[in-house]
């Protein structure tokens, strides 16, 4: 059975800071974490690998190159190859033209099923999964929270999908793509030891335009149809900074603002 | 005899010499006793590599604590002297299978407070907060503030030369220790008076002050006590583009003859987490001036001064009152220790991991410039740091401490998180010191794991630590592994080789 995993690397949003006084989202040294719900998709499938080790699995991300010494730690965890698509010709791709590169290198792959998260913590469109499974003539599930083991294979499996205060069950028929919520809990196995600098070099592929061959239009600025018609941080107005000291005082205060703001 | 046999045997001697309420079998405690502070992480997830001591006992005298000595010597058994658990270099790691640990819990009464000798005496297991408090009342401090002071005790302070954050005015804990009481493996009880000088052959207070439990164990200390002006308190803060900036304005400072009680450059990184609400990104420095009025206000001048002349490096002053609350929520209590723990239980990170070097000022920039540049080519999970900075704290005339702070995603098992990360990062920080001639170990100990470079540190003058040992603890039964290095241990516990 062949598993591909579509992951995103997206900026750790405790990270970024705002400027007040250009009024502007500050970025620099921002670090890049593992979206959680593409973790959880990642987690599972080397769950399954356990269970059943002649699953092949393949990690698919575009990005920056920058990304590698994380997608090399999912490689020491057991994952069979990977695959980072990047060229700068992609980027400002918007998460349509993003769909059309990464349907592009999927169209030509063998796989029963495409695993992912639902959305990612930055654009948190939910678009690229489902926007896939229209290029790719597939069946797309988003917020999955859990899957039944036994009934994974290379036809089909029955799935838990949150829907609103409900939780619906589903068989899914494969080919499809399923896509996580970080909920699930499946956590990613910790790299042992002895893999902590594990050379995975053979694994890892680097595909850029080159082998893509996709037309400019298509792709970058020029291939996205989003058209912003205007952008606008949202107006994070400095807040009147309160101070208030270590006594009965200030205690009070700060029980009275969580109250007021009913966190307590 | 099986090492069962063996543990029942010194359990049953240890209650023969003292009573069934001091010796201690509890699972889990002797579980939290295997390690200290340093293996924090591990300890939190249930991942221990160590074996557990075979008891914790709480002597109620100085004679209580010989007996044991005698007894522990006597059958080659390793002790680890406890006041307090707040050590953070492995000191109180256990590397034997039949380890004692002798807690100074019930050695906890203030013996003296003398206001007109400005001296105070108390027995090594008493909190340092609770001293502070009854000096407070009275209207002195002990000018000792460690981060841990609502847990720390004082023979435990005194044991591994402890610092406070007060320490640029008021010294270190060996510049407090008057006099003090302790007790050899062979059971003597030495002590030693209290005058406030003498030039009676070499100052033996250091052979017990830092000692980390390897050469005897600490009963009872006199340290000097402060007037304390509380009042009177000016504090200082400053955004600076860099952190040399910083510590040029502290060398000034110090220079010129002025002891500020608090004396601290923030790198940007480190100054963030601390300083969030205030720090806009950049270096922080603070100063807080302390003592009689006309002092404080001399003091702030020159601090005023310091900074007028490094203004080109100075971003702008941060409010007052900012600096204060800071500082009046320094320490750490049992409650935050506690909520660590279970913060560490469920996430994989580690967050405050710390290792303090110390060096003159001429070569503190050079050490914190390379590491910072090695650690971020050479150590092969630099992209799993969340954090990387440092601060300079503790000032003298001639040179700094640098406290290098580092925060980390773990992404390998609990018991592997110290070789996979906190090793890799703390061997640069120790090398780049050594080579160029600075202390690896400002306050925390040598411990357990920096031992490996105890002979580094010290350079020809190893032979007269090594004679203490071998003249003090003949058997070595003393803390096995801490501060003078034990290759088995280092293999089996550090480097994990076997």
């Amino acid at each position: 059975m062949k598993i591909i995993c579509l992951v995103k690397y997206v900026p750790n949003v405790e990270d970024i800071k705002y400027d007040y006084e250009e009024n502007v989202l500050i970025r620099d040294n921002v670090k890049l974490i593992l979206n959680p719900d593409d973790a959880a998709a990642v987690a599972y499938s080397l769950k399954a690998k356990e269970v059943n080790p002649d699953l092949s699995i393949e990690v698919l991300t575009m990005g920056p190159k920058s990304v590698r010494p994380f997608v090399e730690d999912l490689l020491r965890r057991n994952v069979n190859k990977a695959t980072i698509i990047s060229d700068p010709a992609f980027a400002g791709s918007d998460t349509y033209a993003t769909s059309k590169i990464l349907a592009s290198y999927l169209k030509e792959k063998e796989y029963d099923c495409i695993l992912t998260g639902s959305k990612s913590l930055d654009g948190d469109t939910a678009h690229v999964p489902a926007q896939l499974g229209e290029l790719l003539s597939l069946n797309q599930m988003s917020n999955i929270i859990s899957i039944d083991q036994d009934s994974f294979n290379e036809k089909s499996a029955i799935i838990e999908v949150e829907s609103g205060d409900k939780t619906l069950t589903y068989r899914m028929s494969f080919p499809a793509i399923l896509s996580f919520r970080k909920e699930t809990g499946y956590e990613l196995p910790y790299i042992k030891y002895e893999n902590m600098s594990l050379d995975v070099s053979d694994k890892l592929n680097f595909i850029s335009n080159e082998e893509l061959q996709l037309d400019e239009d298509m792709i970058g600025l020029k291939g996205s149809l989003t058209r912003v018609a205007n952008t606008y941080n949202k107006n994070f107005k400095e807040k009147n900074k309160i101070v208030v000291k270590n006594d009965d005082q200030g205690i009070d205060y700060v029980y009275s603002f969580l109250k007021k703001k009913g966190f307590v | 005899m099986s090492v069962i046999e063996k543990e029942q045997e010194v359990v049953e001697n240890l209650v023969d010499l003292l009573s069934e309420e001091q010796v201690n079998t509890n699972n889990e405690d002797l579980y939290e006793a295997s390690v200290d502070r340093y293996k924090k992480y591990a300890f939190a997830r249930n991942a221990l590599d160590v074996p557990q001591p075979v008891a914790i006992v709480y002597p109620n005298s100085s004679d209580e604590v010989s007996k044991l000595l005698q007894f522990c010597n006597e059958e080659r058994i390793n002790v680890i002297p406890r006041s307090g658990d707040t050590s953070t270099e492995g000191g109180l790691e256990n590397w034997k299978d039949i380890t004692v640990i002798i807690d100074a819990e019930n050695l906890n009464r203030i013996v003296d407070i003398d206001t007109y000798n400005m001296q105070a005496t108390v027995q090594a297991g008493v909190p340092l907060e609770e001293l502070e408090d009854e000096l407070r009342e009275k209207g002195f401090t002990t000018g000792h503030s460690p981060q841990s002071k609502p847990v720390a005790k004082m023979g435990g302070l005194v044991a591994t030369r402890s610092i406070g954050q007060l320490s640029t005015l008021y010294g270190g804990i060996e510049d407090m220790v008057i006099g003090l009481e302790c007790v050899f493996p062979d059971g003597h009880i030495s002590k030693i008076k209290n005058v406030p000088r003498r030039a009676g052959g070499p100052d033996i207070r250091h052979i017990a002050i830092g000692n980390e439990g390897t050469l005897c164990y600490i009963t009872e200390v006199t340290v000097k006590i402060f007037k304390h002006y509380p009042e009177n308190n000016k504090f200082y803060g400053y955004l600076t583009e860099d952190i040399e900036t910083g510590i040029k304005v502290l060398r000034e400072v110090m220079v010129n003859g002025y002891r500020p009680s608090v004396a601290r450059a923030y790198s940007e990184e480190d100054a963030k987490q601390h300083f969030y609400h205030f720090s806009k990104d950049k270096c922080v420095l603070i100063l807080m001036a302390e003592g009689p009025e006309n002092i404080v206000e001399a003091t702030g001048e020159a601090v005023e001064e310091a900074v007028d002349k490094f203004s080109d490096g100075i971003i702008e002053e941060v409010d007052s009152e900012l600096i204060e609350n800071w500082f009046n929520n320094l320490n750490w209590s049992q409650q935050d220790i506690e909520d660590e723990y279970e913060g560490m239980k469920e996430n994989d990170s580690h967050a405050g991991f710390t290792t303090e070097i110390s060096a003159d000022w001429g070569t503190i920039p050079i050490i914190y410039n390379n590491v910072m540049e090695r650690i971020k080519n050479e150590f092969p999970r630099a992209h799993e740091l969340t954090l990387l900075g440092g601060h300079s704290s503790h000032s003298y005339i001639n040179g700094t401490n640098l406290y290098f702070v580092y925060n980390y995603e773990i992404n390998c098992a609990p018991e592997d998180e110290l070789r996979v990360y906190h090793h890799p990062i703390h061997k640069i920080i120790v090398e780049e010191t050594l080579k160029h001639g600075g202390s690896m170990c400002h306050h925390h100990g040598i411990g357990k794991y920096r031992s490996q470079w105890t002979k580094e540190e010290h350079g020809s003058a190893y032979y007269m630590l090594e004679k203490l040992k071998e003249v003090f603890d003949p058997n070595g039964i003393m803390n096995y592994g801490s501060i003078y290095p034990k290759e088995d241990g280092i293999k089996k516990y550090i480097k994990k080789e076997e």
